[in-house]
């Protein structure tokens, strides 16, 4: 009996970790995707540069952390650069190529040699070697609900739904977000009453560069990385946003934390092999794919 | 007010309009007519910039629109009801009247305007909250006719917002259109229910292959033989 008791309280104990470990894995994974999910709902592109962006944050972050900033303090600086790095590449890149059902194939070509210039100007400034951020508190945790939890992927967390609420709030509650998914739906009606919607597309892009620059600096904060990071980041990504439906904060957090449950639950098992934990991603993109093709919430877009 | 000089227009290599002409004298309301594929909707997308003719100008209170972009002309006080109502179908119904009201110019006044479009239709206020996605039809076309009232045009462009309603919504937005001249407003409304059109219609032209085919007063047209052999089936 006191044996049985043992086991029970242990796999209680056990289970809450691992739903932290998920929850906080899952605000990242939120932040990350709802950039990827954002340009395609209203641009229909596929931003394949996404994963370079995410590199690119990471760096940002490790290299001003190098000159004594802290990372948290980065996320402002590196979110508005690479809002305008956005805008730039929409103007300069994007904006001329062909666009709709048959452009759809020139603005993939060419985000993903974007992504490739990215990767290989990384390796040129930082060598191939894995770069790790450590700052004083990365070791630091904290006891919660009797688990000791890092005090950082709380602040990795707590700055991802900082960041869907700030994004929630300006898609329902401003004219210009109102506008965003507005041109998401119908972007000649948007014309019609005066939404410039170019605009909104260079808008959009930058938005959602920031946010894969902003995702790419807090997971440096958490795992090691070098210039190919970004490419498993850039596959999640794309199993939430077809999990989540395109644009939903409430989709998009919700297939986050699905992804991060498939991907942490399995490492309680005894023996679970660790690189198993990247196909989860895959497998899930297939059973959805498979069973519900208009993802978990049906079609639709920022609604 | 409204002046449309010898336009032509074309979707790739498709010629649409051919000479086009026509003109909309302020408080007036003048209704364009024709079959399917006449070219009505795009002589629309013209006049509101959706697409830019190929030739010919078109001018409105004697300024012209071929160097105005057509995200200004709401500002400029041209409003679009569209064909098909073209609504924002996942944004609530307030949310499409409020970006109705979106130009600078119009926002300043979107609270008045927008108690001015409840008033009449009330049927929007009770379903503000709603996605305009779920209105029946005869709602999702008072709410296209709120969202272009939203930003107070001086000239509002109607695209057959009879299409697909049952006869008795029709009437209702007939009668809309009605009173909406009466209080000032100048109209062109684009129909294939000539009877209808007819008789609210101070003028009207007839296009037929990109081209006016006729054009006369109200009277003029309903007399015509030919508009009666063809379209009002007598
Ligand atoms: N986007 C487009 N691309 C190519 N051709 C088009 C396009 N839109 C319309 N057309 C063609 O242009 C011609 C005129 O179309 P338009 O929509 O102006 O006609 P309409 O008079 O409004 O007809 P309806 O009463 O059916 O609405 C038609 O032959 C149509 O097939
Ligand atoms: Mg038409």
């Amino acid at each position: 009996m006191r044996h049985f008791k043992r086991v029970v309280g242990l796999k209680l104990s056990r289970i809450v970790e691992l739903i932290i470990n998920s929850v906080l894995l899952a605000g990242l994974y939120a932040t990350m995707a709802y950039g990827l999910g954002l340009i395609y709902g209203v641009l229909r592109i596929v931003n394949l540069a996404h994963g370079g962006v995410i590199m690119a944050g990471a760096y940002a972050g490790w290299y001003l952390h190098e000159l004594g900033v802290d990372p948290y303090l980065s996320l402002v600086p590196v979110g508005v650069a690479s809002f305008f790095l956005g805008v730039v590449m929409y103007r300069g890149l994007v904006y001329r190529l062909p666009r709709g059902a048959a452009g759809g194939v020139q603005s993939l070509l060419l985000l993903f040699g974007l992504w490739l210039i990215l990767r290989n100007i990384a390796y040129l400034l930082f060598t191939g070697n894995d770069q790790t951020l450590r700052t004083g508190y990365s070791t630091k945790a904290v006891t919660l609900a009797g688990e000791l939890v890092s005090v950082n992927r709380m602040a990795v967390f707590a700055v991802a739904i900082l960041i869907l609420i700030i994004l929630h709030i300006l898609l329902t509650q401003t004219y210009v977000g109102k506008a965003i998914r507005a041109v998401a739906q119908n972007p000649d009606s948007c014309t019609l009453v005066g939404i410039r919607v170019e605009r909104i597309y260079s808008l959009t892009f930058g938005l959602g560069t920031a946010l894969a620059a902003i995702a790419g600096l807090l997971g440096a904060t958490l795992f090691p990385f070098n210039p190919g990071f970004g490419s498993s980041e850039l596959l999640k990504s794309f199993v939430v946003v077809v999990l989540g439906g395109l644009g939903s904060v409430a989709g998009t957090a919700i297939a986050a934390l699905i992804l991060a449950v498939a991907e942490v639950f399995p490492t309680a098992i005894p023996g679970f092999p660790t690189y198993l934990t990247a196909a989860v991603g895959f497998v899930l993109l297939v059973l959805v794919l498979v069973l519900r093709p208009g993802g978990l919430f049906g079609q639709r877009v920022l609604g | 007010m409204l002046e449309v000089r010898a336009i032509d227009a074309a979707y790739g290599d498709v010629q649409v309009l051919s000479g086009l002409s026509l003109q909309v004298q302020e408080k007036e309301i003048v209704t364009l007519l024709g079959s399917n594929g006449a070219g009505k909707t795009t002589t629309l997308r013209c006049i509101t910039g959706l697409l830019a003719p190929r030739k010919g100008e078109v001018t409105f209170k004697n300024q012209p629109l071929s160097k105005v972009a057509a995200s200004e002309r709401a500002g400029l006080g041209i409003a679009l009801v569209p064909e098909g109502r073209e609504l924002w179908p996942q944004l609530t119904v307030r949310e499409n009247l409020e970006l109705g009201a979106y130009d600078k110019r119009s926002r300043a006044r979107a609270a008045q305007n927008l108690d001015r479009v409840h008033a009449m239709f009330p049927r929007l206020l009770e379903r503000r909250s709603q996605v305009a996605g779920s209105l029946s039809g005869g709602e999702q076309q008072m709410c296209a006719i709120g969202r272009a009232l939203m930003s107070e045009p001086s000239l509002l462009l109607l695209d057959e917002p009879s299409l697909g309603l049952a006869p008795i919504v029709v009437e209702q937005v007939f009668e809309v259109i009605r009173s909406l001249h009466a209080s000032g407003m100048t109209i062109l409304l684009v129909e294939q229910n000539l009877a209808a059109a007819l008789e609210i219609a101070t003028r009207g032209y007839v296009i037929e292959t990109g081209q006016v085919k006729l054009s006369g007063s109200a009277s003029e047209l309903k007399a015509d033989p030919k508009i009666r052999a063809a379209y009002l089936g007598l």
